[in-house]
């Protein structure tokens, strides 16, 4: 009897033990999360209260001082470059490890080992794309022509991995705790996937649909609607730029035939629209202290912990601050004693589709030219967690990875397109860029290290000390005849092949033009004088010409002007576009007491997207429903295409509101742009009586409910919702609901720089933490923090110090 | 006086042990301890939960009020809890319920292997 109770009481006991210590379903380990001296309690703790004075790391040859202000702003001292690095790894995976861990999973197709089955097709679409292909590659020629760089990126390595061998269940961050699983060894091929990664979140095409509207249109109604550049093009490089290099731009061959089907596949997942980024540079002629001032916001996913931490890496030789990747090395978007830089995404189309012919079933010849050529086959292993590993096969051939083939998101068996990329190609060395820039001291330096940069291609803005600014569109750009690559091609015709790279000196540029600023805001690269092909659909027309105009009639500029620039909420498209709906709608608009109330509101406003603007609401909704009203038709053809832009929509309703682009086939009579209008309108008025019963307010931030979301969306608890804050697509601040400024930096380079920069996030990745969060609110405010460079000496302002030994 | 003394030891075990050990080896500690005190079989178990129980809910007291973070709210919202409150109730639960077990394991072990005293006058 005494056994049998004593058996099962202890079977109960072990099982809770083992329960607890295990998930059970979707379940963390109830009793490893809630134990308070490991578990999720202990991560409660902000930095501060954790600090430490010394720190072991190995393989120092000096020790590394760590200096953080009061912002957890670390300042890293190093005495040279080996050291540096290895401390920027240390100390960032000590701040966001699980970010750059789970980032660098994403970019390697290996979230179902996480997650599960749900992730499968995610990951296999990510392998299919080959970023770990081309990171390979890029690890391939780091060793073989850059073993320097390859050094540093492996410090970097050594210090994230030793800080994970010290790591503690106490400080284990909290996503591992609650997920049940533990961080990976770091290595240099995933900083390199890290920076292949954001090639793939950057850059989009529009291939596909264009095919299908090639087919659907016809190529002169598409000419029309879907113009390669604007009637007002206001490009990156100021027009008057006269280019004076000898093009190579090839010709076109003759009687070249397309793959004619219609294209039933999935696209590929595209940066969203609200994308994009602002950089300036003005110059001493322009600013009150004579001094250049720089400023730079990059527009990404607004995601916490955030994409960017800050830091200053310091050597005898050189001091750099700003905005680095965790993950990657050195900063990437910030200033050192001599030079400020700034980035911005320069699309324009490089990811470009080829029909692939196989020979047979077995796909392991393909047609070229008058020959077979061979394919090489890469097995892709995805582990699936409670399930067996994947495998998945993937041709390549020399154009690259064949994509979409008969087991994947083709709804037809004998279609087969393989992707062409620069990421696939191995001999870039973007790293090497960061590394150098950091460094560099004059307009030279920032020459020689955009040199080695292909991919994403940015607009690098620059100003110096001395006085200069420049910008320079930078990053590998095939050389294409005309319209090569705007509709799917035959990769068994060798004529369709890219005909080289532009080289690097014919990359566009410009040094202190005359107007006195440089700036870019995604669109246009440069006018059509520019003789390369330059297309690409997701060009900027708004944002571009607010900055410009802003720039080019401001004199007396302060760091503060610059500030409140990155800051402003003009909408353009809506100046531009209101008084058209307005017109249009004369006459029409229901006589209810609410569409005479949202009239009179919309008549009223002023065009800014202020937080407590309700014009800014009604325009927004009323617009997207009159686009939509517009294009249904054409978007409803069945197979994947995409609509004409705002700024041709909104010209077309200007200028021909009568055009037959209005009329609806389905439907009888005939429809103009007044019955769109019209029915936007309608739909407005639809929309805001649910609106107003179920939310009340419709103010812009509260309609529009800018949201800061943890990596993984299901823990909304770690999540910043309803910022009160301003701005929207195609608005300099371009803050929209999920997108907007993820950094801004303003850099004046006087005697003595001055700095100021925010981002809506916070230095630790701690969702326990005090820092985790605490500059959203200045972020949202239009504030900024001080980001001056620090001396090891000043004392002032310090939140703690570490010394790395 | 055993139950109290049982109970202060599982607290204390908490305190030092769980600060370098995982809380199964706490449990250990507690059926051993148990097995030693030899407390009766509901003071083993009620000792042994409140000993973990409360110590457990005195550490998570202590961290949030140090802190002052907003984490265990967090937390409750992440795991469907609603609140803080209720993060800390769980904690405090799940700690009584293993140290309890491991305190009722321990004196029945004991009660297995002590022999019935067979060799006492008992005239």
């Amino acid at each position: 009897m005494k056994i049998l109770s004593f058996l099962s009481v202890l079977l109960l006991t072990c099982a809770l033990a083992i329960g607890g210590a295990n998930s059970i379903g979707q379940l963390p380990p109830l009793a490893f999360l809630l134990d308070p001296n490991h578990g999720f309690w202990q991560n409660s703790y902000s930095e501060d209260q954790l600090a430490e004075e010394m720190l072991s790391l190995e393989n120092l040859q000096a020790p590394v001082e760590v200096i953080y202000d009061e912002q957890l702003i670390p300042h890293l001292y190093a005495e040279n470059e080996l050291d540096l690095y290895r401390a920027q790894g240390y100390i960032t995976a000590k701040h966001r490890l699980w970010q750059m861990e789970f980032q660098t999973r994403a970019a390697a197709g290996r979230l179902a080992e996480l997650v599960g089955p749900i992730a499968l097709e995610l990951d296999r679409m990510t392998r299919r794309k080959g970023l770990a292909y081309g990171a390979e590659l890029g690890i391939d020629y780091l060793m073989k022509e850059d073993p320097e760089t390859l050094a540093l990126v492996e410090a970097y390595a050594e210090g994230v991995n030793q800080y994970i061998g010290q790591l503690t269940d106490a400080r284990l961050p909290i996503e591992y705790k609650i997920l049940n699983y533990k961080p990976e060894d770091w290595s240099a091929y995933k900083s390199l996937l890290l920076l292949k990664y954001m090639s793939d979140m950057l850059v989009g095409d529009r291939d596909l649909e264009y095919s299908n509207l090639k087919k659907i249109l016809g190529k002169a109604k598409l000419d029309r609607l879907y113009p390669e550049f604007p009637k007002e093009n206001d490009p990156v490089i100021e027009r008057e730029r006269i280019w004076e290099f000898q093009s190579l731009y090839p010709p076109k061959p003759d009687s070249l035939t397309y793959p004619e089907e219609s294209l039933q596949l999935e696209a590929l997942t595209q940066p969203i629209e609200g994308t994009g980024s602002n950089n300036w540079a003005v110059s001493g002629i322009k600013t009150k202290n004579g001094h250049p001032i720089l400023a730079n916001d990059p527009h990404l996913s607004l995601n916490l912990p955030s994409l960017w931490y800050s830091m200053q890496l310091s050597t005898p030789e050189h001091t750099v601050k700003g905005a680095t990747l965790p993950g990657a090395l050195g900063v990437i978007s910030g200033f050192n004693q001599d030079i400020a830089w700034g980035v911005t995404n320069a699309t324009k189309d490089t990811r470009d589709w080829y029909k692939i012919t196989f020979q047979d079933a077995s796909r392991k010849a393909y047609k070229y030219g008058q020959e077979w050529k061979t394919t090489e086959f890469r097995i892709e292993e995805i582990k699936v967690k409670g399930q067996e590993t994947y495998l998945d096969t993937v041709v390549y051939t020399h154009y690259g990875p064949v994509v979409y083939d008969k087991t994947f998101k083709s709804d037809r068996q004998d279609l087969n397109f393989a992707l062409r990329w620069i990421v696939h190609q191995g001999n870039s060395n973007e790293q090497k860029t960061f590394i150098q820039l950091n460094k560099a001291k004059n307009h030279r330096g920032y020459t020689e290290a955009l040199m080695n940069y292909a991919a994403p291609a940015q607009n690098f803005v620059f100003a110096s000390k001395t006085g200069d600014i420049a910008m320079r569109i930078q990053g590998k750009f095939p050389l294409k005849w005309k319209e090569q690559g705007k509709f799917f091609m035959d990769g068994a015709d060798p004529r369709m092949e890219w005909q080289g790279y532009i080289p690097f000196e014919h990359n566009p540029n410009t040094l202190n033009p005359e107007r006195g600023f440089v700036s870019s805001a995604n669109q246009h690269p440069v006018d059509s004088t520019y003789p390369y092909y330059t297309f690409d659909h997701s060009y900027e027309h708004y944002r571009n010409r607010r900055l410009n105009s802003k720039l080019a009639s401001m004199e007396q500029i302060t760091v503060d002007d610059m500030k409140a620039l990155q800051y402003d909420s003009y909408n353009l498209q809506a100046a531009e576009s209101l008084p058209i709906l307005l017109h249009l709608l004369t006459g029409n608009a229901s006589s209810s007491e609410d569409a005479q109330k949202y009239l009179s509101e919309l008549k009223a406003w002023d065009y800014f997207a202020d937080p407590n603007k309700k014009g800014q609401t009604l325009y927004s909704i009323w617009f997207a429903e009159t686009v939509e009203s517009i294009w249904r038709e054409l978007m409803d053809q069945g197979s994947p295409v995409v609509r004409p832009n705002n700024y041709q929509t909104i010209a077309l309703m200007r200028d021909n509101p009568e055009d037959e682009v209005f009329d609806i086939h389905m439907a009888a009579g005939i429809q103009t742009a007044h019955y769109h209008v019209q029915v936007g309108f309608d739909s407005l008025l639809v929309a805001m009586k649910k609106w107003e019963m179920d939310e009340g307010d419709y103010e812009w931030a509260n309609y529009k409910k800018t949201t800061i979301q943890h990596l993984i969306p299901n823990f909304k608890a770690f999540s910043v919702p309803d910022v009160y804050t301003g701005g929207g697509p195609g608005i300099l601040n371009a803050t929209g609901n999920r997108h907007g400024a993820s950094w801004r930096m303003v850099v004046e380079l006087g005697p003595t720089v001055k700095a100021f920069g925010i981002y809506p996030g916070g230095q630790s990745g701690n969702p326990g933490s005090r820092f985790y969060d605490n500059f959203i609110p200045i972020w949202a405010s239009g504030d900024y923090v001080n980001f001056d460079l620090k001396k090891k000496e000043d004392q002032s302002g310090i939140l703690f110090k570490t010394i790395l030994n | 006086m055993k139950f109290l003394l049982f109970t202060l030891l599982c607290a204390l075990l908490v305190v030092f042990l769980n600060l370098i050990a995982p809380f199964w080896v706490v449990m250990i500690a507690i059926a051993s301890v148990a097995t030693l005190v030899r407390p009766s079989g509901w003071a083993g178990f009620l000792g042994g939960g409140l000993g973990m129980g409360l110590a457990w809910l005195g550490q998570a007291l202590l961290i949030t009020l140090s802190t002052t973070s907003t984490l265990p709210d967090k937390m409750g919202i992440l795991m469907g809890l609603g609140s803080g409150l209720a993060v800390f109730g769980l904690t405090t639960a799940l700690g009584f319920i293993l140290g309890g077990f491991s305190g009722l394991t321990g004196v029945l072990f004991r009660n297995l292997i002590q022999k019935k005293p067979s060799d006492v006058y008992l005239g």
